[in-house]
């Protein structure tokens, strides 16, 4: 049996988190989505993978080699669906093989049940089934798909997890797999539905938090680096190489840190929260509940929760966050959600801004102590 | 300068050597071959008695090859990927060579200097001939030991030995040998200037010119010195020194280096992998902790004097730029080819930069420098290469093998290397800002080459210039588009445009112009649109927001946002994408551009 995971898409609805990489490098707890599925796949026992990859291609292929599993990889020049990606892959599939989104948490068990049908998807129930394919199920079999349709008429929807076998490929280039499996289902060859156990997608950039605090109960516990013998560590807590922990601070678990970061003295790092390499951590800061992505920083006496500080931003001192359950507009569409900030790319924010429900674009500035609330595109500048 | 490889094991030996000479390939390429022979199966009488040697050899890539070469059979092998110095690219000049018999073969890498000489009398002798390459006459003269040697009454290994002895007795120059010799049950390596590792497995034993084709199967790796030689056998290897004939203990060392990084994944090229990893490379060698002792001689130097060669010897021109500016300490900077011809002032400190360590000119540069008493530093890529046992300082830059011919990984990482010797000289000038440099380094990698590329693919010419610490990136641009593009590219210090070039530009000759907001910024701004009002399209490489800059240029490539010490390394991974980009549009072989080779091993 062969696994294809597609790691191709940006995930346009993550941004501005996928300037810099697809959706699937972005990292949950320290590891990018596509290294948990990774991981699933081959615990239910599949060792032959082959990862598509297209957009930013070479950061998606970069990690790859540096893992320990051999996979293959196949680049999907242009992102025309996931049945165009599948195709790439067409010339490496043997036999029947398994399909999986690089970029949603699947657990193992529920693809080794998978593994077991022929002609079958993993489905689970969500309560906004709107932002996915909504699946019809009547006596186990899947009667058909609308692809994220404005009014669902169930809960059920697909994880885009499949099991299929090469008669798929007979199909013309130019079909849809929402299409393809209602037309099996028409011509009494019906997908079967096998209920997921733990499956978890992050849509926008704040449902990352929730999934990153899933991931962090996964984490081992391993504490190495350069810890004062004054800081408090307790619960389930790991800690890279090469980072120094200031003496008076206080890591409470669930935490991961990267390697090479620095954790002022007198900091408090609270449950939920993963922090990256590279990254410096002033004195007096309390962070509870964020992601703060490789070689970000973070000044003294700032609060930081519910928020995902991307990849080289730069908090100034006295920054704080403000969280709160209100709308926000993504592409002209509002959305109510409850997270406090997400900071784009090598965006900087002087001392004493407020961040208020917002999120701020890739390479944006603001340059002076304001509140900022709502949405930033990239490239802003605040003075 | 030609890969060498060698087995002696259980299994058979053909598809290992192929698999090996594959991972030599960046060695040379032109042609390769294999010889392999059976081991004595123990019955009596045939303890020892390992078979004649078969031989395959080809013209042509090993990659290209077909599957029969796998098909020879034999425990015991050596193969040989070339790189013609001495007789054109053939079949027949390919190796492994065999004496009259066909029971000697011989692979080599290296110079036989006394070759010709030798061939005469070889020939006089009644030897004849098949190549006219060096390394035959080698075949031919273990041949007229072995016999010399029966006729003495020598037997097993005592005959071996006198031939061996002989044999290095006889040749001058550089050389690492494979050899097999019918009756012998194993492989005998020999070492002179030249480089060779053995890998010790279970129950086997390799060979070969570096690490990487042993590592898949090992990582206990015995580095020879030179004037070693070896004999791998089911017994395990023994290692006796030249003249002495005495048996010699070498280390074996265990070496962690990652094979996977090795390959080349799912990138098109090895280059394209090459210039996304070096982040990690640049932060990894700048990080990395630097012997006190080296810099204290560094410091006491009246002057500091970089010998390297190719894109070396442009990192060592931007480690003159800042040591001067900032250091204070003078510092020149010479072509290891050419420094033989000048005087080396007394307290001058000589640092020889080469990515593999086995750069034959900076190797004898630095035994120059050596022997005119001056204290010797190494930058090198290559743990227990040959230039480390000549240095008395070595500094390793963190850049892991490098397979395509161009630097580029291996050039950021020497930079790195050199910065920190500046930030430590320097009271730690930099280290902040390069300490955080791996943020900006990722987002120089986002830049997409296509419209420089499309503008460069079509000329015939391109200039690509700079002031100051830009001149020497210029320089490193011009040499990565000239070596995988073949267009030919030109880099100049700008100031010097007007005393020359200038009057090559036309609309037909495209500027690349590096011109951050430096020193040098106003008069690069002047000097631009001197360019420009000669037609030139002008591709312009600034700092981030710079409108003025946006305004004349054709094509403005705007740097992350970051400090300027920053921006020298991120121009320069600019500069390798542009040229990546337009030899892939080309459709030239990037990783192993035509009449180059990656280390230069011959003078």
């Amino acid at each position: 049996m062969q696994a294809v995971i597609l790691a191709g898409g940006e995930g346009q609805r993550v941004r501005p988190l996928t300037h810099s990489q697809p959706k699937v490098m972005i990292p949950v707890a320290n590891r990018p989505i596509l290294d948990y599925v990774i991981e699933s796949v081959e615990k239910c026992g599949i060792n032959d993978i082959i990862v598509v990859a297209g957009y930013r291609k070479e950061q998606v292929i970069r990690y790859l080699n540096s893992l320990d599993t051999g996979v293959s990889v196949v680049v999907q020049k242009k992102q025309l669906g996931v049945f165009d990606a599948l195709l790439c892959a067409k010339d490496l599939i043997k036999g029947d093989f398994l399909l999986i989104p690089g970029d949603n948490y699947i657990d193992s068990e529920s693809l080794s049940r998978l593994k077991t049908e022929r002609n079958a998807m993993l489905t689970a129930e969500h309560p906004y089934p709107s932002n996915y394919g909504v699946v019809s199920v009547s006596g186990g079999k899947v009667k058909g798909i609308s692809e994220k349709p404005s009014l669902a008429d169930t809960m059920t929807v697909s994880t885009g997890c499949f099991s299929l076998t090469p008669d798929i490929f007979n199909y013309p280039a130019t079909c849809m797999i929402p299409d393809i499996i209602t037309d099996m289902a028409k011509n009494g060859r019906p997908i079967k539905a096998v209920p997921a156990n733990r499956w978890h997608d992050a849509i926008y950039a704040w449902d990352l938090l929730k999934m990153n605090r899933m991931a962090l109960e996964m984490v081992k516990p391993s504490v190495s680096g350069n810890v004062s013998k004054s800081a408090s560590i307790t619960g389930n807590v790991s800690i890279g190489s090469g980072t120094v922990i200031s003496p008076y601070a206080v890591i409470a678990g669930d935490v991961v840190i990267g390697e090479n970061s620095y954790i002022g003295p007198h900091t408090c790092i609270m449950p939920g929260t993963s922090i990256g390499s590279r990254v410096r951590v002033e004195p007096f800061t309390y962070i509870e509940n964020s992601i703060l992505m490789d070689d970000s920083s973070v000044g003294s006496h700032c609060r930081i929760t519910d928020s995902v500080i991307a990849k080289g931003a730069k908090l100034g001192s006295n920054v704080t966050v403000d969280p709160s359950y209100s709308a926000v507009e993504v592409d002209g569409h509002f959305f109510k959600a409850f997270f406090g900030s997400v900071v784009g790319d090598n965006s900087v924010a002087a001392p004493f801004t407020v961040l208020k429900h917002c999120v701020i674009g890739n390479s944006s500035a603001v340059e002076n102590g304001r509140v900022i609330e709502g949405f930033l595109p990239d490239g802003s500048i605040v003075k | 300068m030609c890969g060498i490889v060698g087995y002696t094991g259980k299994r058979n030996a053909a598809p290992l050597i192929v698999e090996g000479l594959k991972c030599l390939e960046y060695r040379g390429y032109d042609s390769f071959g294999l010889a392999v022979m059976e081991s004595g199966d123990g019955s009596a009488g045939h303890e020892d008695a390992a078979g004649k040697p078969t031989v395959i050899k080809k013209q042509g890539r090993i990659s290209d090859a077909g599957s029969d070469v796998s098909v020879a059979c034999g425990n015991i092998g050596i193969g040989h990927t070339r790189w013609a110095t001495h007789g054109v690219p053939s079949d027949v000049n390919a190796h492994p060579h065999t004496d009259c018999s066909g029971d000697i073969a011989v692979v080599h890498n290296g110079i036989i200097e006394n070759y010709a000489e030798l061939k005469k009398v070889l020939i006089a002798e009644g030897h004849v001939f098949k190549s006219e390459t060096d390394t035959e006459v080698i075949a031919h003269l273990l041949e007229k030991f072995c016999n010399t040697a029966d006729a003495d009454g020598l037997i097993g290994d005592e005959k071996i030995d006198f031939a061996v002895k002989n044999l290095m007795n006889t040749l001058e120059g550089s050389f690492a040998l494979l050899i097999l010799i019918r009756g012998f049950n194993g492989l005998i390596a020999i070492k002179r200037f030249s480089p060779l590792v053995l890998g010790i497995g279970d129950d086997e034993l390799f060979a070969s010119s570096d690490m990487t084709p042993i590592l898949e199967h090992t990582q206990k790796i015995l580095f020879l010195e030179d004037n070693d030689y070896a004999y791998l056998t089911p017994d395990g290897i023994r290692v006796f020194g030249y003249p002495s004939g005495e048996a010699v203990e070498r280390e074996v060392k265990t070496v962690d280096w990652d094979v996977e990084s090795a390959k080349k994944g799912g990138y098109e090229y090895f280059m394209e992998k090459e210039i996304f990893e070096q982040p990690a490379v640049f932060v990894n060698s700048f990080r990395q902790k630097i012997d006190d002792g080296a810099i204290s001689v560094l410091k006491k130097a009246s002057s500091i004097t970089v010998v390297a060669c190719g894109s070396s010897y442009h990192a060592g021109l931007i480690f003159r730029y800042l040591m001067e500016k900032y250091c204070k300490i003078p510092v020149r900077v010479e072509i290891a080819s050419e420094f033989l011809n000048f005087t080396i002032a007394k307290g001058t400190a000589v640092i020889a930069v080469t990515q593999s360590g086995e750069t034959a000119d900076t190797l004898a540069a630095l035994r120059h420098a050596k022997a005119n008493g001056c204290p010797v530093f190494a930058v090198t890529n290559v743990l227990g290469s040959s230039v480390t046992r000549i240095a008395d300082y070595v500094l390793y830059t963190r850049a892991g093998p490098e397979i395509s011919v161009a630097a580029t990984k291996s050039f950021t990482a020497q930079c790195a290397v050199l910065l920190r010797i500046v930030s430590l000289i320097g009271k730690g000038i930099f280290e902040k800002e390069l300490f955080e440099i791996y943020p900006v380094l990722e987002e120089t990698l986002l830049f997409d080459p296509a419209d420089a590329s499309a503008v460069c693919k079509d000329a015939e010419n391109i200039f690509y210039v700079g002031r100051g610490v830009y001149y020497p990136i210029s320089l490193e641009g011009a040499l990565k588009m000239k070596e995988i593009t073949y267009i030919h590219a030109e880099g100049c210090a700008a100031g010097e445009l007007k005393h020359g070039p200038f009057s090559l530009l036309t609309p037909k000759t495209p500027v690349v112009a590096v011109c951050t907001k430096d020193d040098a910024y106003p008069v690069m701004i002047s000097n631009i649109k001197e360019m420009k009002a000669r037609g030139a399209p002008v591709i312009a490489i600034g700092s981030s927001g710079d409108k003025d800059l946006k305004e004349i240029a054709d094509i403005f490539i705007p740097l992350p946002r970051s400090e300027n010490i920053c921006e020298v390394i991120s121009a320069t991974i600019i500069l390798q994408m542009i040229a990546y980009n337009t030899a892939v549009l080309l459709g030239r072989d990037v990783d192993k551009p035509r009449n180059l080779a990656k280390s230069v091993t011959v003078i």
